[in-house]
């Protein structure tokens, strides 16, 4: 060990106080589970990382794996897709209690859908209250009263989970509207096999790539009965918006079409696609947009992006919208505190994963009890997302604490206050093939039709930046390969063991003209004088 | 047009296809290796299984020796990797046996020398740019430390050489006349397709492909064709082993499909023979699409694809006698003399 601790790689590694490394050990030792890899990473070398890493973002380019970034000056641009090439390694064990956890949670989060919409139990019981739900931007009146197909709303989801100084994992946030990033975990294990087959060596690596399908076949499960095989599109806002790349990798993985609003049509409550055959039957959308900009009847009237009429044709069941209309209520940064009551409430089990400490600050001795500590803890707006109008309470300067004060005290409804955590860290290159600790989340993909399925991994998502634990891409993040290791015991997929059969006999391989002939002679002498 | 010009260009069309096809399955069997399922046992597309495929065995421990003799170009391709001993071949072994290994006449880089020197004895009958883009694609490779490149990670060479393979079929169909020069080299490269993609698909599917199951086998085999994203589009039901090996088989509109290029095949033949109505090749063609169209619309039945694929095969291999035969066999008495 102590020579692979010396190695140039890991030289001068110190994992930032308070903080767990996931590869190494606080000596620098690297972590059992994660040795082969260290030890492939030494004996390549920092040479070969960075020319790998040069190899990387030409592929990336030239395959248009980008995404856009706003340049200070306001400015819009194309960057080269950030993967970081030292993966994340998760044992078979650990993966284990994330996805049961995730699995457990998602289910609370869609029995609370399907309440808020219709008995409001939870309300009655007095643990929600009715007036937090209502007031909610993405509680959706329209719907109402709604139950799609099988009782399933949240089709699929992304929960962003972190772990602390004391090696736990806990749910930052969950995301059952539209979570983005499944396309990066693919074509980031993809890049991985091309640039840096070496690492995988000595590592049984679960797979990833069944995603598409595991999201096809809950997408056509849960279509309204029919004659026929359902036809199933992807509703993309269109080419300019920063996720497109993702919407045509999924509907192109998955062999639909990718549709723009204008494409759809709703007649007499039944949803169609134009085509150059006519109109025809959609059964299942998959949208990529939010509630607000669906059916201008029914949400926002100035909405271009939406389908007139689409409201009335989800209520009358002809079709299936994933993830359904309203959904957004579960995942609001307020109804998050729930999270773990209504677990407890719907399911009768103890939460598995769990949140991290927050605060709602509605309440008037918890918003003068977490104004007395705004160094300590982070402040976030409860309608926002990608990380912007997050206040990090011990990296913030007095004036910025006095500002934020006073932004609480305005309107404290609009913000939830939450406990700092020391987000783990995992070995990064730098430019120059150097190892540095860099904070990372992991954000796992479900996706529910008969039942919940999760794509072992997830899209680590890590802050490129020293000491940043804003690990967004529009805020300079980058992203890592997830490997959940196989332990040869963990069977949530049916192994496919083939009977092994020997491969039948070929006729030979031909080699014919003048040049193979001669070849072919040149070889028959050969073999007879040996 | 001369026996010998025609046999050239089929051959011409052939090694390219094979170079090409040698370098997609590489590339897929090594991402399969790599990133799938570890769970994934017997799939069948693996190392041993490329090495079946061209025309090697994987041999039981100590037999390797008396077999040696026995087949001469076939020992050689496999000699070395045998050789070495009972273990499980590597994939470090396989790639290097077949894509950079000069002496390996299997290899990716044999096939393109062959096929560069036949362009270079063919530079009369194939345009200006055609030729340029096979020397071009042979220089390249030599110049190219492919060593070096297949230890780092072999996706750029196997990218390059089906880039530069489309490049010369994408310049035959600009720059070369449409006659029997064009359709002899057009035969070649569709025969060596079907041929490989069905062994490919002999070797890969099981004797009963099972309906549900695991997916990792078939997309390694999709990929390993090139076919994922016509696949997805085409047919609407997940990846497994039978209907992959369904649509490579049957389905025309998939233009790497074995129905595809015997259709191809076929047309080629019958522009370029006189009298195609009289020819064996061109009405074995005739038959063997006829059968495969009532293959493809016959109820499933169990083992009954791997008996397609074994027909079809055997079918393919009389064509090639056939061919043999009727347009070059003049030219094979010359041959056999040097």
């Amino acid at each position: 060990m102590d020579e692979l601790t010396a190695s140039p790689p890991v030289a001068g590694y110190e994992v930032p106080e308070g903080c767990c490394d996931e590869l190494l050990e606080n000596d620098g030792t690297p972590r059992p589970h994660a040795a082969p890899l260290m030890a492939t990473l030494s004996r390549l070398g920092p040479e070969a990382l960075a020319a790998a890493g040069h190899r990387r973002d030409t592929i990336f380019m030239q395959q248009g794996i980008t995404f856009e970034v706003a340049g200070t000056d306001g400015e819009r641009r194309d960057r080269a897709w950030p993967l970081d090439l030292v993966p994340r390694v998760l044992p078979a064990g650990e993966w284990t209690g994330i996805k049961r956890g995730l699995a457990q949670r998602i289910r609370a989060l869609n029995a609370f859908v399907d309440d808020v919409y219709h008995a409001h139990e939870i309300v009655r019981a007095g643990i929600v209250p009715w007036s937090l739900i209502v007031s909610r931007p993405s509680f959706a009146r329209p719907v109402h009263g709604v139950r799609p197909p099988g009782g399933v709303y949240c089709h699929v989801s992304g929960c962003d989970l972190v772990r602390g100084g004391d090696g736990r994992w806990r749910v930052l946030e969950d995301n059952v509207r539209t979570p983005s990033g499944i396309s990066y975990v693919l074509e980031n294990r993809v890049a991985m096999t091309r640039l840096v087959p070496e690492l995988f060596a000595g590592h049984r690596v679960r797979a990833v790539d069944h995603y598409p399908s595991l999201l096809l076949d809950a997408l056509q499960a849960v279509a309204p009965a029919g004659d026929g095989e359902p036809t199933v599109v992807v509703w993309t806002p269109g080419s300019l918006n920063s996720a497109y790349f993702e919407h045509a990798f999924l509907a192109r993985q998955m062999g639909v079409e990718l549709v723009e609003s204008s494409d759809l049509v709703v007649r007499d409550a039944v949803c169609f696609m134009r085509t150059t055959a006519g109109l025809q039957r959609v059964h299942t959308i998959y949208r990529r947009l939010d509630d607000d900009f669906i059916d201008p009847l029914e949400f926002r009237p100035d909405s271009l992006l939406g389908v007139p009429g689409l409201v009335r044709a989800y209520r009358a069941g002809t079709v299936a919208i994933a993830n359904a209309i309203g959904t957004g209520v579960a995942d609001d940064k307020a109804v998050y505190h729930y999270v773990p009551e209504m677990i407890r409430f719907y399911l009768s089990e103890e939460p598995i994963l769990d949140n991290v400490p927050t605060y709602l600050l509605t309440d008037e001795s918890v918003c003068r009890h977490v104004l007395g500590r705004l160094d300590e803890v982070v402040v976030k707006p409860t309608s926002e997302s990608g990380g912007k109008g997050v206040f990090i309470g011990p990296q913030a300067s007095a004036s910025e604490r006095l500002r934020q004060a006073e932004l609480i005290e305005q309107a404290p409804e609009r913000y939830i206050a939450q406990e700092l955590v020391h987000l783990s860290t995992v070995p990064t290159e730098t430019e120059e093939g150097r190892l540095v600790p860099r904070h990372v989340d992991l954000r796992p993909f479900a996706v529910f039709g008969d039942e919940i399925r999760i794509v072992p991994g997830g899209l680590t998502r890590v802050a490129l930046r020293e000491g940043s634990m804003i690990v967004n891409s529009s805020q300079g993040g980058g992203s890592k390969d997830t490997w959940v290791l196989d332990d040869g015991t963990t069977s949530d997929v049916a192994p496919g063991t083939l009977p092994a059969h020997r491969p039948p006999r070929l006729p030979d391989i031909r080699y014919g003209g003048w040049h193979g002939q001669a070849q072919q002679q040149q070889q028959t002498r050969a073999a007879r004088s040996r | 047009m001369l026996a010998r010009i025609a046999q050239e260009l089929f051959w011409l069309g052939r090694d390219l296809a094979r170079a090409e096809h040698t370098a997609r399955m590489l590339d897929g069997v090594f991402h399969a290796d790599v990133a799938g399922d570890p769970r994934d046992q017997g799939i069948a597309l693996g190392w041993e299984g490329v090495l079946a495929i061209i025309g090697a065995k994987a041999q039981a421990p100590g037999k390797e020796r008396a077999r040696s003799g026995e087949d001469g170009d076939r020992a050689a391709a496999v000699g070395a990797a045998a050789r070495r001993g009972s273990g499980p071949l590597e994939r470090t072994e396989v790639a290097r046996l077949l894509t950079l290994d000069p002496d390996s006449p299997a290899s990716v880089v044999s096939c393109v020398a062959r096929a560069r020197e036949r362009g270079r004895t063919l530079r009369d009958v194939i345009s200006t740019e055609m030729w340029e883009a096979l020397n071009t694609f042979h220089l390249s490779l030599a110049g190219r430390d492919l060593t070096a490149v297949l230890a780092s990670g072999p996706y750029s060479a196997y990218q390059e050489v089906k880039e530069r393979c489309a490049l010369f079929w994408g310049l035959v169909d600009r720059t070369m006349l449409r006659d029997e020069s064009r359709s002899f080299l057009e035969a070649g490269g569709r025969i060596e397709a079907a041929d490989m993609v069905l062994r490919m698909l002999r070797v890969a599917v099981p004797p009963e492909p099972e309906t549900g199951g695991h997916q990792g086998g078939a997309l390694a085999l999709l990929h390993a064709v090139g076919g994922f994203q016509a696949y997805r589009r085409a047919v609407r039901t997940a990846p497994t082993v039978g209907p992959v090996a369904r649509f490579l088989l049957y389905d025309g509109a998939y233009p790497g499909s074995v129905a595809s290029s015997v259709e191809a095949l076929h047309t080629a033949l019958s522009t370029a023979d006189a009298q195609p109505r009289s020819s064996p090749p061109v009405l074995r063609l005739g038959r063997l699409i006829a059968d495969l169209e009532l293959q493809r619309r016959a109820p499933y039945a169990a083992g009954a694809l791997d008996q397609t694929l074994e027909h079809v095969q055997e079918e393919l291999e009389r064509v090639d006698l056939d061919i043999d035969d009727r347009y070059f066999a003049v030219a094979l008495a010359a041959a056999v003399h040097l």
